[in-house]
């Protein structure tokens, strides 16, 4: 198929996708119990205050009329103001967007290269006493509890040793004083050293066990045997021929961690207080904060089609025996 | 094309990679290095600022938008009240206003004269202020003030420090509810109300309306606010309270500023108050920290009563629960001192009425008990006489013919149908773990009376729905955590005109009775006569008990005493304006007497 095709028809095919995600987000959240007023659990809230809220909010008018409305706002970029914030979601996600991804993407990076190093030569040295080490660590890091973990690591570094600061992405007297900017962003990279560390050995051992797995399958190939054949070094076999080629499914999986990132962990931006996305969601949809949920969710899903998008060309870029 | 490598090419990549690593392992040396190095020479402030944790994001810092308490914390520093409450005796005392307002009888209204303070940006606070923020509570319908300032029928302004209140009819909330309603300015909120007034949904564009620096008149004002991570409030220097005695502490502020910051957990909250991040966490702790507290040198700990009640509520609207004898039955069976002891660990006390007894002035103490007292087997009796009595079977009874007690089956109704299963409705334990195991608790003590109660632990926003906006329940379990310490709040709870989807008569409980004294005194003036009706009303309750009151936490907070003290104890424990406005640096003397 020519490609030029391929993509046009994907193209179509995420652009329906897409608008299926925009619907069944609008009616999921208004057919959960409840509404944005309910939670407010506050004797001085009148039922006329109640009801004067959802009016202003728009959402005493039938769903078949809000729903219009959602999609004739989505189309002209307006993703409406957060009922509980009073502010345009888009500034919201804004506000939180790059810290996630500062901290997701770069321990998604991090431990994805690790993993596949490491794996390569796990697999390289398979039956060794370091391929026992790294698989069995691996294995402990991937099925780590996160929020345990997590404690421990700031009980230990931050709290114990004191080497690190118990949460935040910034400390708030450089900023009140006004210190360089250098200084502040050593301050960030500071604060980022634990949490990153702590989602950097949380990720590291699935990457790491994808790429042994890989590789071991790799390494049965006829290709490789040919390359021994042809007097070519280890070093060159392992990297060039073998880790090439078992690195696919890491790529489909790195592809995808990196678009997921967009959404954070709710959990370890809660322990780490790191000022993230993922806490923004969580309370966006405990709170039935409608237009702020709706705002994450679609982000995700639109970032998530364009990983898949983007990883299924860069499978055919990767593996050259792959026609579309 | 593809071509070999040759040994000399391989031996060149190799130095490479080791020159690759080399410079990673260099840079991350010297990345370390600096941030050691920077971050511990840096010049210390000069500054006295006080460091509190929060254990979330104030949500907004519009004053007319907020109803989190978290968006409270910042903005009662800000925005002021004419009145205040004595963080001692609790009654209101005179706080932007001069003195305590005068009641004219013959006109129904009040007049309020006010003391001569400042807005932050240097402008005089005057009358007309407040007849603006009235108007916009009015005209804007703000929620949570709009009822209960719809009393006032209009306000003059005499002078510039002086206005007149006219109310439609006599009210008795007029000094608790409106008068300590938050004050803005004139002149900076006029275009936006002029401005908002104009769209087609006022209300949502005004709550929309983005603050940068609120205007205010309280002690602090914003200084920098770097969203998720920290608040910083500066001293106000023209705040109206510095060097006066009001409730017989000399106002400061007596620091140069406040840093909030946000903590996710109150686990890692607690280590930054022990490592020093903080120097006071605001939100009550969990009892199984206070032992980990006190081996701290360093930090205080402060326990207070609550002005809270965590009940159990029936649906009154249908049978069996219309039946009063049924509902004396539970509240029998519901043993409150395990609730205090084992779930509370005796960081609380069991309620017995509405009004809390640390609102001292309207709780009554003279309401019946129906467990107070009694051990398993005296309680499993007596509920069985109450039933018994409103003509209630049983298969097998709760107590046999020689007085023993032995395990209840099949309990049946007085129109002889077996009793169907009754679900309590209770918030999650990851939301709230005291409630739902209450729930779970008197599903037990109900089962020993053979009656079918089954707990069902559900999402917050659900159980709401379903017992406030639906009302489609048998009982639940709630709790309101900051009451007002007015308590008018008995009348909102059972007034039978409250019985409407989202209205706060959840049981549905209606007594002509009880509306009458609700509604005198709402319009009662005479505080005395006021207190006797409450008393009253309170009573009926717990005669009907479509609530049964079951238990009021206390709050549990932390601070360091390393580098400040002087918190206020109050009825809600040390978070509040009183101890902003007292704390001050230790002295050297204080920290090595």
């Amino acid at each position: 198929m020519n490609r030029i095709v391929f993509i046009s028809k994907k193209a179509v095919e995420l652009f329906i996708l897409f608008f299926l995600i925009l619907t069944v987000l609008f009616f999921l959240f208004r057919l959960a119990p409840g509404d944005p007023v309910t939670r407010m659990v506050d004797p001085m809230l009148t039922p006329e205050d109640a009801a004067h809220i959802i009016e202003q909010m728009g959402l005493d008018k039938p769903l078949t009329t809000q729903y219009m409305i959602y999609v004739k706002n989505f189309f002209t970029g307006n993703f409406g103001f957060s009922f509980h914030y009073g502010e345009p979601v888009a500034r919201v996600i804004m506000a939180r967007l790059p810290c996630t991804l500062l901290l997701f993407t770069t321990s998604t990076l991090l431990a994805a290269l690790a993993g596949v190093f490491l794996g390569k030569i796990s697999a390289w040295k398979k039956g060794s006493r370091m391929d026992g080490v790294l698989s069995i660590s691996a294995l402990v890091c991937h099925t780590l509890f996160v929020p345990w973990f997590a404690l421990m690591m700031l009980w230990m570094l931050g709290f114990q040793v004191g080497w690190f600061p118990l949460g935040g992405i910034i400390s708030p007297e450089l900023w009140i004083e006004d210190a360089p900017f250098g200084l502040k962003v050593l301050d960030v990279i500071h604060h980022m050293i634990l949490p990153l560390l702590t989602l950097f050995i949380i990720h590291v051992g699935s990457y790491l066990l994808l790429m042994r797995s890989s590789m071991l399958s790799v390494l049965k190939e006829d290709y490789i045997l040919t390359a021994r054949a042809k007097g070519l070094t280890d070093r060159v076999i392992r990297n060039r021929h073998a880790a090439k080629n078992a690195a696919l499914p890491v790529v489909t999986s790195v592809g995808l961690s990196l678009a997921f990132s967009i959404n954070g962990g709710a959990l370890t931006e809660q322990i780490f207080t790191w000022p993230g996305i993922g806490r923004e969601l969580i309370f966006a949809v405990s709170n039935n904060d409608y237009p702020l949920a709706q705002g994450c969710f679609l982000l995700i899903a639109a970032v998530v089609l364009s990983a898949n998008f983007i990883v299924d060309l860069l499978y055919a870029w990767l593996d050259p025996r792959i026609h579309y | 094309m593809k071509t070999m490598l040759s040994s000399a090419d391989i031996t060149s990549i190799d130095l490479y990679h080791t020159w690759v690593r080399v410079r990673l392992k260099a840079f991350f040396m010297i990345t370390v290095f600096m941030v050691f190095c920077l971050l511990s020479c840096q010049e210390k402030s000069t500054k006295e600022i006080l460091k509190i944790g929060l254990p979330e994001e104030p949500r907004t810092l519009n004053v007319w938008l907020a109803s989190d308490s978290n968006s409270w914390k910042i903005l009662s520093q800000i925005y002021q009240p004419m009145y205040l409450r004595d963080p001692d005796t609790l009654e209101l005392i005179p706080w932007l206003a001069k003195d305590m307002p005068v009641l004219d009888r013959e006109n129904m209204s009040y007049l309020v004269t006010l003391k001569a303070a400042k807005w932050s940006d240097g402008t005089p606070f005057t009358a007309h202020d407040v007849a603006f923020t009235a108007g916009v509570f009015h005209d804007f319908k703000v929620p949570r003030y709009y009822s209960k300032w719809k009393a006032v029928e209009k306000i003059e302004v005499v002078d510039d420090h002086t206005v007149r209140f006219f109310l439609k009819k006599p009210s008795a909330i007029i000094l608790s509810r409106v008068f300590t309603a938050p004050m803005v300015s004139q002149k900076r909120w006029q275009p936006v109300v002029d401005a908002a007034l104009k769209t087609r949904k006022p209300l949502r564009t005004l709550q929309n309306h983005k603050i940068e620096s609120p205007l205010g008149t309280g002690p602090f004002v914003l200084s920098q606010y770097q969203k998720g991570t920290f608040i910083y409030m500066e001293k106000n220097p023209r705040f109206f309270g510095t060097g006066r005695t009001m409730a017989h502490r000399r106002l400061g502020p007596w620091v140069d500023g406040v840093i909030y910051r946000m903590y996710g957990t109150g686990d890692v909250a607690i280590l930054a108050l022990q490592k020093g991040e903080i120097d006071m966490y605001w939100w009550g702790i969990q009892p199984g920290y206070v032992a980990q507290l006190t081996q701290t040198p360093d930090i205080e700990l402060f326990h207070n009563h609550k002005s809270a009640l965590y009940f159990m509520g029936f649906n009154v609207r249908k049978a069996p629960f219309d039946d009063r004898a049924l509902r004396r039955a539970v509240a029998t069976l519901i043993d409150k001192e395990f609730i205090v002891t084992r779930l509370l660990q005796n960081y609380g006390i069991a309620m017995h009425s509405i009004v809390p007894p640390g609102n001292a002035f309207w709780h009554n103490r003279d309401v019946p008990r129906y467990s107070e007292g009694l051990n398993r087997d005296q309680r499993i009796a007596k509920a069985h006489d109450l039933l018994k009595q409103a003509g209630y079977t049983w298969e097998t009874p709760p107590v046999d013919e020689n007085g023993n007690i032995q395990t209840a089956r099949n309990i049946r109704l007085p129109n002889g149908n077996p009793m169907e299963k009754m679900i309590i409705l209770t918030p999650p334990a990851d939301y709230d773990p005291k409630r739902a195991f209450a729930g779970m608790m008197i599903q037990e003590w109900m089962r020993e009376m053979g009656i079918p109660a089954f707990a069902r632990p559900m999402s917050f926003g659900a159980l709401l729905d379903k017992v406030k906006g639906k009302h489609d329940f048998d009982a639940f379990v709630l709790g309101y955590g900051r009451l007002n310490l007015d308590p008018d709040y008995v009348r909102t709870f059972f007034y039978s005109k409250n019985d409407k989807p989202r209205g706060w008569n959840m049981s549905g409980y209606k007594n002509p009775l009880f509306d009458d004294l609700a509604n005198r005194q709402r319009a009662e003036m005479d505080r005395n006569r006021r207190r006797e009706l409450l008393i009253e009303m309170q009573r009926i309750i717990l005669d009907d008990v479509p609530y049964i009151p079951l238990y009021n936490p206390d709050i549990l907070e932390a601070s360091s005493r390393k580098r400040f003290n002087g918190w206020v104890e109050s009825l809600e424990g040390i978070g509040n304006i009183w101890s902003l406005c007292m704390v001050k640096p230790v002295t050297a003397t204080e920290l090595n007497p």
